[in-house]
């Protein structure tokens, strides 16, 4: 009885096993025809649509896309349409790694663009310099264009460290000596706390800091801590959803200083979700935007959007990026980013805002420079963008309006 | 594509050994363990750092994963084994938060959130990425078939029913004259043990490790595993990690087929799905695809009569 039993259940098991691998396999085959040749050129966001970055990652995908469709429409790059597949990190590095092999080994993209977590660029890093594939990411973490990565990582990013130093050199600047840091643990949290101390403390001012955890639903007891100090300029190194929580709780607690934070986090979409009073005076810095070539309006036209965020814009430039460089090369792979694109994106070639515009330069024999919605996008030899904090805008009724 | 296959495989063995562990606390012992990100963590990092910085062999890494998870484990349940059901799981779920927060901010230790980058795999530098793939499907095959084996032989062993005796009717099993403390506070080692062998094989397969890996997701998605393939039955553990798999990464290439949604709506059907999925095993087949017991076994017990 027992044997005829276990027999019965090792038959059930293989079956169900079968049926499995043979949906999965039969789901994965049409799609193999895609993959090489001279057919559609393949790339691929790994943007964050679900967990902590789910804030970020649609419209960068969707920024993305519209790149793609526009360039479809006038004609595709290099003679080839584009072919966009888009996967989901999950803001997990786990996840993260699977999505990748996906888009590396089935899809085989050239290029993987739209990554945002520090901890998801550093985990699929290598699969992609591995396998030859260019990644572009908007991660905060100086640490990841020190990886030995061959020239595959590109940052839009600015370098935190330096966004830290310029914001301090600005709080001193307003005249405020006593400086205060709140931020959750991310691995840029630190290196900025040092530089900001190191600034502040060479021009006779002091720094308190509070490193707190990202998922609180409030954050009265961090509050008090700082404000025990007695600020009276506070960085805020967050990101929105926390951000939101901390304005309001130091509005509440009776905070009358000044503070300031990025603008990739005090948008138009977190002053309509805080109430005026608690925002108001509040400073928010850019990094490098500029509207020289018209792509932010081009953004703005895909999306449907007044504002971008500063992470949207970086995705639409990595998705230009990436084309112009494939275009520059006659060449649709990885390596052929890697080495074409500072021939794009710097020097003194005509200006452009948009791959279509560019490629068709490119085609006539003119040298370009690539300007895009996030900055001038000029690469190191590490691969970190060279822009830096450039401008200041302060907070007027729940309005941004231009201050330094 | 077959690179990507062998990846998943890959995947799927490390899921099935986490799930192993898992089966050994919950599906035998039945104690109510969510701390599975926090074994698996502190497994990983013990491998990654003793190999990185003291120069240790990847196998000697392993083997004090396994020790320093399973030390971990007696450590958690002489203070919380005295707690049931409910209030074990928020002790449990509350200790792997606590491992995750001591790895983002002990920098000097663990390197906080940058994580661990560059963590060796077995002759990875020296073999293409598809030759390492297949290689290291091999380590992982040959780690799950041992897992396996210490599992089934414990499962089969008087050991094993006293396990289940206790997670059936605690009570009964200490009026039987068992200390039912000593017991758990084993398997809970046991299981800790192999969900840290599973952290171990997961560095050295990803490379890199890093705090945001170990949040709760993943202990869901090895809960989820064990419930689907069969609560109590080791192949159940290893048939719900690869229909887990299936399902996550099955669900990327049949949604993007259909040409009606966006990244963004395909990103929560496929979350709705996992969760869909799990409903309607629980509804229709509540013990799992793989049962603990087969049906025709418990009508058999009833017929057997006893021995003289």
């Amino acid at each position: 009885m027992l044997v005829s039993s276990s027999s019965r259940l090792i038959s059930r098991r293989h079956l169900l096993g079968a049926s499995v691998l043979g949906g999965l396999s039969v789901a994965i085959l049409p799609r193999m025809a895609f993959a090489e040749g001279n057919g559609p050129i393949p790339i691929g966001t790994l943007t964050p649509l679900t967990g902590a970055g789910a804030n970020y990652g649609g419209r960068m995908r969707d920024a993305v896309a519209g790149v793609v469709a526009a360039v479809n429409e006038q004609g595709g790059i290099i003679g080839r349409q584009i072919k966009l597949i888009s996967e989901d990190d999950q803001t997990n590095p786990e996840a993260g790694v699977r999505a990748a092999r996906k888009l590396i080994d089935v899809d085989r993209v050239a290029a993987i663009m739209g990554v945002w977590a520090s901890a998801v660029t550093t985990a699929v890093a290598p699969l992609c310099w591995e396998s030859g594939t260019a990644l572009f990411c908007t991660s905060g973490a100086d640490s990841i264009t020190r990886l030995p990565h061959k020239g595959f990582i590109f940052r839009t990013e600015p370098g935190s460290e330096l966004q830290a130093e310029q914001v301090t050199v600005f709080m001193l600047g307003e005249g405020a000596r006593r400086l205060a840091y709140m931020g959750p643990q991310t691995p840029f949290t630190e290196p900025s706390i040092q530089r900001m101390t190191k600034v502040a403390t060479a021009a006779g001012a002091e720094v308190a800091s509070i490193i707190y955890e990202s998922e609180k639903a409030s954050y009265r007891s961090e509050v008090d801590k700082i404000l025990a100090s007695k600020p009276e300029f506070i960085f805020f190194g967050g990101y929105a959803p926390d951000t939101v929580v901390l304005v309001k709780d130091l509005y509440k607690a009776g905070y009358e200083g000044r503070v300031v934070g990025p603008s990739y986090v005090i948008d138009a979409e977190f002053l309509k979700t805080v109430p005026n009073e608690a925002t108001e005076g509040a400073y928010v810095y850019y990094t490098a935007t500029s509207n020289e070539t018209g792509a932010v309006d081009r953004i703005k036209s895909i999306l449907k959007i007044d504002q971008p965020d500063a992470y949207t814009c970086q995705t639409y430039d990595h998705a230009n990026l990436a084309l112009l460089a494939m275009a520059a090369a006659k060449e649709a792979s990885g390596t052929a980013i890697r080495d074409n694109l500072r021939k794009i994106s710097q020097g003194d070639g005509e200006k452009v805002g948009f791959a279509s515009d560019g490629a068709r330069l490119l085609e006539e024999g003119k040298k370009i420079n690539y300007e895009g919605a996030s900055g001038p996008c000029d690469f190191n030899e590490i691969g970190d963008v060279t822009s830096t904090v450039t401008s200041f805008n302060v907070v007027k009724g729940g309005e941004l309006l231009p201050y330094k | 594509m077959v690179n990507y296959l062998i990846a998943m495989l890959v995947t799927v063995g490390i899921y099935a050994v986490l799930a192993l562990g898992l089966n050994v606390t919950w599906g035998m012992a039945g104690i109510a363990n969510l701390g599975l990100a926090g074994f698996m963590a502190v497994g990983a990092y013990t491998t990654a750092l003793v190999t990185k910085t003291f120069g240790f062999s990847i196998a000697a890494g392993m083997c004090l994963a396994v020790f320093a998870s399973a030390a971990l484990g007696i450590l958690v349940s002489v203070g919380t084994l005295r707690l049931r059901g409910d209030y074990l799981a928020i002790v449990t779920l509350g200790f792997a938060e606590i491992v995750r927060l001591i790895a983002s901010n002990e920098t000097w230790l663990t390197n906080g959130t940058d994580g661990i980058a560059g963590i060796s795999g077995p002759w990875r530098g020296q073999l293409s990425p598809v030759q390492f793939n297949w290689v290291y499907l091999g380590v992982t095959a040959a780690l799950l078939a041992v897992s396996l084996l210490v599992c089934q032989l414990l499962a089969r062993a008087p050991y094993g029913r006293v396990l289940r005796a206790i997670r059936d009717d605690e009570t009964l099993v200490s009026v039987a004259g068992k200390s039912t403390f000593r017991f758990k506070l084993q398997a809970m080692a046991i299981g800790a043990g192999i969900m840290g062998l599973g952290g171990a094989m997961y560095a050295h397969y990803i490379s890199y490790i890093s705090p945001d890996v170990f949040r709760s997701l993943i202990s869901l998605y090895i809960f989820l595993a064990l419930t689907v393939g069969g609560t109590g039955n080791n192949y159940g553990a290893l048939f719900g990690s690869l229909v887990l798999i299936a399902l996550l990464e099955g669900s990327r290439f049949v949604f993007a087929t259909v040409p009606a949604i966006n990244a963004v709506q395909l990103a929560a059907a496929r979350e709705m799905l996992i969760g869909l999925g799990l409903l309607l095993v629980l509804r229709f087949a509540p013990e799992g695809l793989i049962p603990e017991r087969p049906k025709i076994f418990t009508r058999a017990a009833t017929d057997i009569t006893p021995r003289n």
